[in-house]
């Protein structure tokens, strides 16, 4: 039982980390209709982040999260401007295509940049706060409490923000319409930027969140950016909500599977291909996902 | 006219070095070369497959895998002789290709490229859990095709199997199938609309291009003589995509040439890393933003320019002289 209890809380962490990863993903979907294949590298390049934020300023750990968020706002909304902007101009066709590409592009170019200038080995930032929380059977480290706790801090705080705030409810009338949202004064065009800024931001804070958890590698964007595409489809596009329960069902059939199949390279192997199964079937039976809103269905 | 005959003079140049190249280089260049020819075969029908028909696939060298497993495993575990093993691989692409192109009629766009990483996710986690069937990740033996040491005959089958694809696409291409594929890319309810069965033609493309990756992917392993699951991986895609949106992926031609140039280029910078890779992806992306069609077709437009102002010239010294 407390086996049970100790993988079933593990996964939940790892699970609310991941619905984050949906959650910029499925923000930045909403409002572009772009999904973003680099998503993964962001993650990666928050840890990166904020470990240098820490080890180099000296900030303290949760603070180095917050620096590690700012500056991938900024490299969002940067890359944005650049690279994705002149998509809504009619010197790009195949938009789609052209989406794709330069965003899986992005992770070519970023994962090998970070493993020439960050090296291959992995590094590990220094803990929020050492110890666990012992009750009962359950050994829960601080590290891991903490990360799952601010995640929830997170997505509570970004629901409250697309729901309550005028920044967000002009996102949200952009995702349901660029038309009806510009004739009423909302500038689509910043809306996009400032979406991608944050969706790129949720990605670095939660690379962030995980950094002192599991060690920093470049390729450590890789599985989330998966598991990321996996909730977005499954909880559907646009679904704080779904982004949820996608992250932390996910979250506990790996751990579970792998706890308890009882080949262990199989058990890997399969709880990931269980999640891209799951796509699969969802893409084919309910394109809308399990929690998908009406106006961002598969067309 | 000014720029077909321009491309067909390059590929004409160009398949005369690469028939002659043998006879100058060592053997790790004619090696590479072999290998590159394997990367052609994909860049191209992947290019006939996202360029042409709009059908952005993530699952094409999972199909490369399918095929090099299917007949290495043809031999090794049911002992059939390689030509009839290769020929079971070829039915099983053709087979696989079908379904997955009739799975993903009815979708597009971001949607269809999520479905086929997913398909190939799984497909390579099968290779790497199924150790007792395919050895995992400590790799599956493949028997060679020809005795000796030397790499030259699969240089040289290389080189035919790429001309072979290229002749077959660019002849369906001619046909009005590859006006139906374009049709299908542009508005798919459009082409419907006009009384062109896009079901047919979506899943028949789908087979054509599953059947050259697998079989780009049964001459890479017989060639190789070992092939492990990281054949399916996310970077060999990338990889692919690079070498077809580089050369140009409207382009068969620029395909090929976009997987040479880029996979000889990695291979003589291999002294500089990761640095090559970090060159690559900075190189995907200022392709797509600046010349989206890619560099080949860039080049042929170039020289047709180039080429009107001198026949105009040529005309005028005539009437001067």
């Amino acid at each position: 039982m407390s086996y049970f209890l100790l993988l079933a809380v593990n996964g939940l962490v790892v699970g609310l980390i991941y619905a984050l990863v949906a959650s910029g993903l499925t923000l930045v979907f909403s409002v572009l209709k772009v999904v973003n294949f680099g998503h993964g590298s962001l993650y990666m390049l928050g840890g990166y982040a904020s470990y240098y934020l820490i080890s180099g300023l000296g900030l303290p750990p949760l603070l180095g999260v917050v620096g590690a968020m700012v500056t991938l706002f900024v490299f969002g909304v940067v890359f944005e401007r650049l690279v994705i902007a002149p998509m809504y101009t009619d010197k790009v066709e195949r938009k789609d295509e052209y989406a794709i590409i330069v965003t899986f592009g992005l992770t070519i170019l970023i994962t090998n940049l970070a493993l020439v200038v960050f090296g291959p080995f992995a590094k590990s930032p220094p803990s929020f706060m050492t110890g666990a929380l012992i009750a009962g059977p359950l050994i829960l480290p601080y590290d891991r409490l903490i990360a799952a706790v601010a995640a929830v801090v997170l997505l509570v705080g970004l629901s409250l923000f697309l729901k309550r705030t005028a920044l967000g409810q002009a996102l949200d009338a952009v995702s349901q319409s660029r038309e009806s949202a510009a004739v009423i004064g909302i500038d689509p065009k910043r809306m996009y930027t400032v979406a991608f800024g944050l969706g790129s931001a949720l990605a670095g804070g939660a690379g962030a969140l995980i950094a002192p958890v599991f060690a920093l590698s470049p390729s450590m964007g890789d599985l989330p950016a998966v598991q990321a595409f996996i909730i977005i489809v499954l909880g559907g596009m646009g679904s704080v909500g779904g982004s949820v329960a996608g992250g932390v069902l996910l979250g506990l059939v790996q751990a579970l599977g792998v706890g308890y199949l009882p080949d262990p390279n199989r058990a890997l192997a399969y709880t990931q291909a269980f999640g891209a199964l799951l796509l699969v079937i969802t893409l084919l039976v309910r394109p809308t996902g399990l929690f998908g809103r009406p106006h961002l269905r598969l067309e | 006219m000014g720029s077909l005959s321009f491309s067909r003079a390059v590929q004409a140049v160009l398949l005369a070095v690469a028939l002659l190249l043998p006879l100058a280089a060592g053997p790790y260049w004619i090696h590479v070369g072999a290998i590159a020819w394997y990367y052609a075969m994909l860049a191209a029908s992947w290019a006939l497959l996202a360029g042409f028909a709009g059908q952005f696939s993530f699952a094409h060298v999972a199909f490369a895998a399918l095929g090099g497993y299917a007949s290495a495993l043809g031999v090794g575990l049911l002992g059939l002789p390689v030509g009839v093993s290769m020929l079971l691989a070829i039915v099983l692409a053709i087979v696989t290709g079908a379904l997955i192109g009739a799975l993903v009629l009815r979708l597009s766009g971001p949607y269809l490229a999520l479905f086929t990483l997913a398909i190939s996710e799984i497909f390579r986690l099968i290779l790497v859990a199924e150790e007792d069937l395919t050895r995992g990740m400590l790799g599956l033996p493949v028997p060679g095709l020809f005795s000796g040491q030397s790499d030259v005959p699969y240089y040289y089958l290389g080189l035919g199997l790429v001309v072979m694809a290229m002749l077959a696409m660019n002849w369906l291409l001619s046909t009005r199938v590859g006006l139906f594929l374009r049709a299908i890319r542009e508005d798919e309810g459009a082409a419907r609309a006009s009384g062109i069965d896009t079901t047919r033609y979506k899943i028949l493309v789908f087979v054509v291009t599953a059947v050259i990756a697998a079989i780009a992917g049964i001459y890479y392993g017989h060639f190789i003589g070992i092939l492990t699951p990281n054949i399916a991986i996310l970077p060999e895609m990338g990889l692919v995509i690079a070498m077809a949106v580089i050369g140009g992926i409207e382009s068969l031609p620029g395909a090929v040439i976009g997987a040479v140039v880029v996979f000889l280029l990695s291979e003589s910078l291999r002294a500089y890393g990761e640095w090559r890779f970090v060159l690559m992806g900075l190189a995907l992306i200022l392709v797509q933003r600046f010349a989206q069609n890619g560099l080949y077709p860039m080049i042929e437009q170039w020289s047709r320019a180039r080429a009107k102002p001198r026949a105009a010239a040529t005309v005028e010294d005539r009437h001067a002289g």
